[in-house]
């Protein structure tokens, strides 16, 4: 019984916290908003026996990302941008259609899965050792990879933004 | 799905609303660092869902996927951030229309 307020507790937190990162006016509270939703994911990552992932998340979104999105919210001057959302009705209500059909073609995939009667099990959850040998065996060349995107990165972003007026002037 | 057992349709139901929320941001917002952020949102939305697999199906590999999608997604924050403040170099404006300005 506890889970399933939890649940509740934290799905609602997550959606409203979501809205306000979506609808919010100033970029500032959007990210402050998104804090708050990455944290309730984190929560449900707890409640699916996944202490890991949870406390990663926390870490690399609630923690690096954020500072990042807010240390970039800093450099620039948000009182000035102009136009919040898209102009034009026309091109608001296809988006909008958009947006219902593919929610709907979602809903109707999942409702329809057999798997969204299968009940919570009441198993133990992995150990920081299952999943690195888990990733060091099976995954271990995807990580590599990863290392390699992760070098190039900061590289790629110094070199932007050392490009200064166009994207052929030095 | 019934209403006083939790059930993996709860979790991806979940997970769905948050995607199309996501999906809204980047589609009607104009700044680009709430665009981004809305992506963080929608990728979020696919941990939430990989998770949700990997507990009901008994399988570690959905964590796995989970922190790859971290790993990318903080890669690129830090690219789109890295564009954004380059673009507000130039225009001193964050909306997403400048970008047609800036062929050539």
């Amino acid at each position: 019984m506890t889970d399933i307020i939890l649940f509740y507790f934290l799905a609602t937190m997550t959606v409203l916290t979501g809205v306000g990162v979506v609808m919010s006016e100033n970029p500032l509270f959007s990210a402050l908003y998104l804090v708050l939703s990455m944290t309730g994911v984190a929560g449900l990552f707890f409640l699916l026996q996944a202490p890991f992932v949870g406390a990663v998340q926390i870490l690399v979104y609630a923690g690096a990302v954020m500072v990042l999105f807010v240390l970039v919210i800093m450099l620039i001057d948000i009182n000035k941008s102009g136009e919040k959302y898209i102009g034009g009705n026309a091109a608001a209500l296809f988006k909008g259609l958009a947006i219902g059909i593919f929610s709907g073609l979602v809903s109707a995939v999942v409702l329809r899965s057999p798997i969204v009667a299968k009940p919570a099990l009441s198993n133990g959850s992995y150990t920081v050792l299952e999943i690195a040998k888990v990733l060091f065996t099976k995954y271990v060349l995807a990580f590599e990879l990863l290392g390699i995107i992760l070098l190039v990165i900061p590289i790629g972003v110094v070199a932007l933004s050392r490009i200064k007026g166009g994207t052929h002037e030095r | 799905m019934s209403v006083d057992v939790l059930t993996a349709g709860h979790y991806l139901i979940l997970s769905a609303i948050l995607f199309c929320l996501g999906l809204t941001g980047v589609l009607l917002r104009r700044n680009i660092i709430v665009m981004l952020m809305s992506i963080e949102l929608m990728l979020n939305a696919v941990n939430l869902a990989f998770v949700t697999f990997s507990y009901f199906n008994q399988n570690i590999d959905g964590q796995i996927m989970v922190l790859f999608v971290m790993a990318v997604a903080a890669a690129e924050a830090a690219v789109g951030l890295a564009i954004a403040v380059s673009l507000y170099k130039k225009f001193k404006d964050l909306n997403i229309s400048l970008f047609e300005h800036l062929r050539g």
